[in-house]
């Protein structure tokens, strides 16, 4: 068994198997035994770091886990701002350490959908919570995810029951608003057999939020089989000191679909490991993500497609920019299982540079056990094209617009395929606002070229 | 006074090399020209130049429109100001939209944004004028066009953007005979109607066939070696380049 952090040349097979690796599913455990053994691992593990090429990593070793605690929050009647205006089939916010709102169209709830922290369906909804909760997730791996299994607070659940098909978006919010606050979050979410449904997880912070504060954020969604979900995550925890370590996994079931994309559009310090896994025959799966980081933003993705039986599919396609003296790394694995035959699955990562001072790297790699399957990657690596900069500035344009243009139109392709116009402007909006953001950056490094 | 680009003993050079070698031409608002050339001449160049592509530099000489010389200005300030270049060879612009394209390139012209009425109003008659379908400006801008869309997304944009005076570079090359025609009766229509200068560059005769100019300038070596009317194209059709390169060869 490779060593949990690996070394500079150690092959790359068992280093990602060593960042696969953990204790496997609860098996049905109790909460109380699980969250025990995760305090165990937490007092015995250290603070996590991640080396990435070159002469920088992603380390978590400066927090200071003793200054950093749980916030408990009062309820709050109002649907937080982001959701505010839109159909939606329920709304839940977790501010700091505390579910504070939950709403739930009561028709839904009439026909057994199920939408409540996870506090409360552990202790209401045993069977259908120790069925599912951590049967994937390990808690092990590093002492912020032990944390977060050991301390979670709050939560969300959600349980769609078979055939249901849902138009309207489940939004769950995680809020953090105090400094000092340690947001450890756990979204569990179970799409029963032949259901549809639509789930977006926003991790924000208040605005104009200063201080530190954690958040360690674990997320599970199953799909049963023939179930089909439209996954995205919006992150953004704007310029404040908010270290987040986040592990999310969607399990695909036979004949089921996803189409997932994690926006990664702003944090001071964000490690998420994000796999999806095709664990059923025919199970299909669209894996798209955004990555964007400007002044001293630091983005770390590690993005897996499993395919644990065949025939599957999966189409991995992420993007990236980075302005400033931002370091952003995306680094994306498809593994193919022993057996998993007829898997067919791609993964591309394209990225845009917009600065001298800032590091984006791309490492992509392929582990494949099977030999009657198809998988690859790709990407591109690209800098601004003089070419098209002065093609629009003779369309008025100038040098800063013109490459605020071509940024948008870099994204474009993944957010028209959300399908999804209030989120999609939403995304595009947030771009905008980093883009405006980071626009003395960008206007130097346009003109300095 | 109307508005004229005036281009006076204009030397460029780029990568060492001496392009244009003492160029001077006049343009004014609602006038119609050609300049022909036989390849590496110096067209392309000084399309170019009038725009202010950081790859050439002014060595001497002056581009004077409405009488203020240009050449330190930024691309995107010379469009401002009414200039517009036709690309030979249009990039494309992914992601973005030719509709959202054009609203960006309109409000960066403008002081106040455009009204999205104008602006729906004005994209309809310059899509009837390339005789587009409507669905042709929610297409990325020029992302896996073919020739013909290129050159016609070229003069959409330039109907949309309603300039005083437009270079056309090449914007008869590659097109069939059917795109040839709508762009050059677009070209055309703009002339007449908008009382656009246009300044026409072209190897062959062939658009000059659609687009008749007013005046024709051939140019050779970076020079500008003979002007006249449209008798000059029909002369070229006749005796080719290398007939003219002897003469001005033997007055040389």
């Amino acid at each position: 068994m490779p060593e949990a952090t690996s070394k500079p040349g150690s092959p790359p097979a068992a280093t990602l198997n060593a960042a696969l690796a953990g204790s496997p599913g609860a098996g049905g455990a109790p909460l109380q035994a699980l969250r025990e053994r995760a305090r165990v691992a937490y007092e015995s593990l250290e603070l996590p770091y991640w080396r990435r090429s070159g002469f920088w990593q992603t380390s978590f070793a400066d927090l200071d886990m003793a200054a950093l605690t749980p916030v408990t929050q009062a309820p709050d009647a109002t649907a937080p701002a982001i959701v505010a205006g839109q159909e939606n089939a329920g709304v839940l916010l977790q501010r700091d350490a505390s579910v504070v709102h939950v709403s739930l169209n009561p028709e839904l709830a009439a026909r057994g959908v199920i939408f409540c922290s996870l506090e409360e369906a552990a202790a209401e909804h045993r069977e259908v919570f120790e069925r599912y909760y951590l049967r994937r997730l390990p808690l092990d791996r590093h002492k912020l995810e032990a944390a977060s299994a050991a301390f979670w607070s709050g939560g969300a659940f959600l349980y769609v029951p078979p055939g249901l098909e849902i138009a309207e978006p489940f939004q769950i919010v995680y809020e953090i608003t105090a400094p000092g606050s340690a947001q450890y979050a756990h979204t569990l979410a179970i799409a029963d057999r032949t259901s549809a449904i639509r789930v977006r997880e926003y991790d924000l912070a208040a605005s104009g939020f200063e201080g530190d504060a954690l958040h360690a954020g674990q997320f599970e969604l199953y799909l049963e089989d023939g179930a089909r979900c439209r996954l995205a995550h919006l992150t953004d925890w704007g310029p404040g000191n908010i270290a987040d370590v986040s592990t999310a996994v969607v399990e695909v079931g036979r004949d089921a679909y996803c189409h997932w994309l994690p926006a990664l559009l702003g944090g001071r310090l964000i490690r998420h490991h994000d796999e999806l896994v095709v664990a059923g025959p025919g199970g299909d799966m669209a894996f798209r993500g955004i990555l964007f980081s400007q002044a001293q933003e630091h983005l770390d993705v590690f993005a897996v497609d499993v395919h644990e039986t065949g025939p599957s599919g999966g189409d991995v396609h992420w993007r990236g920019a980075a302005t400033g003296e931002s370091r952003a790394s995306f680094e994306g694995l498809i593994k193919i299982d022993p057996g998993a035959q007829q898997s067919h699955t791609y993964l591309q990562f394209h990225s845009m540079m917009l600065s001298d001072a800032a590091k984006l790297d791309a490492i992509p790699s392929v582990l494949v056990s099977a030999d009657d399957v198809s998988a690859s990657h790709g990407g591109t690596v690209g800098e601004l094209d003089e070419h098209l900069i002065f093609y629009m500035q003779t369309r008025c344009m100038s040098r800063p617009d013109a490459v605020r243009v071509i940024v948008e139109g870099f994204f474009e392709p993944l957010i028209v395929q959300l399908d999804d116009p209030p989120l999609e402007q939403q995304i595009r909006e947030r771009i905008g606002a980093k883009l405006a953001a980071a626009a003395d950056d960008i206007e130097r490094y346009a003109l300095a070229r | 006074m109307a508005s004229q680009l005036e281009i006076r003993n204009l030397h460029v050079r780029t990568e060492d090399r001496e392009i244009l070698r003492g160029v001077d031409l006049l343009v004014r608002h609602g006038e119609l020209h050609a300049l022909m050339g036989p390849n590496g001449s110096g067209k392309s160049t000084l399309a170019n130049t009038i725009m202010g592509h950081p790859a050439y530099e002014v060595t001497a000489g002056e581009i004077l429109f409405e009488g203020q010389n240009i050449v330190e200005m930024e691309p995107h300030e010379r469009a401002k100001l009414g200039l517009f270049l036709a690309f030979q060879y249009p990039v494309a612009v992914p992601g973005v939209s030719i509709a959202n394209f054009l609203r960006l390139a309109i409000n960066a012209k403008r002081e106040e944004p455009i009204k999205m009425k104008e602006f729906a109003e004005q994209l309809t008659r310059a899509v009837e004028l390339l005789d587009v379908d409507r669905s042709f400006t929610s297409r990325h801008l020029n992302d896996g066009f073919s020739g013909g869309e290129k050159k016609r997304a070229e003069v959409l944009q330039m109907a949309m953007l309603r300039p005083e005076i437009a270079v056309l570079d090449e914007t008869d090359s590659g097109l069939d005979i059917d795109a040839l025609r709508t762009v050059a009766e677009g070209v055309g229509k703009l002339h007449a109607e908008q009382g656009l200068g246009v300044l026409i560059i072209t190897h062959y005769q062939r658009i000059l066939d659609y687009v008749r100019p007013e005046f024709v300038h051939v140019m050779m070596d970076g020079r500008i070696v003979l002007e006249g009317g449209n008798e000059v194209v029909e002369r070229l059709e006749r005796e080719g380049y290398d007939r003219i390169r002897e003469e001005v060869a033997s007055r040389a």
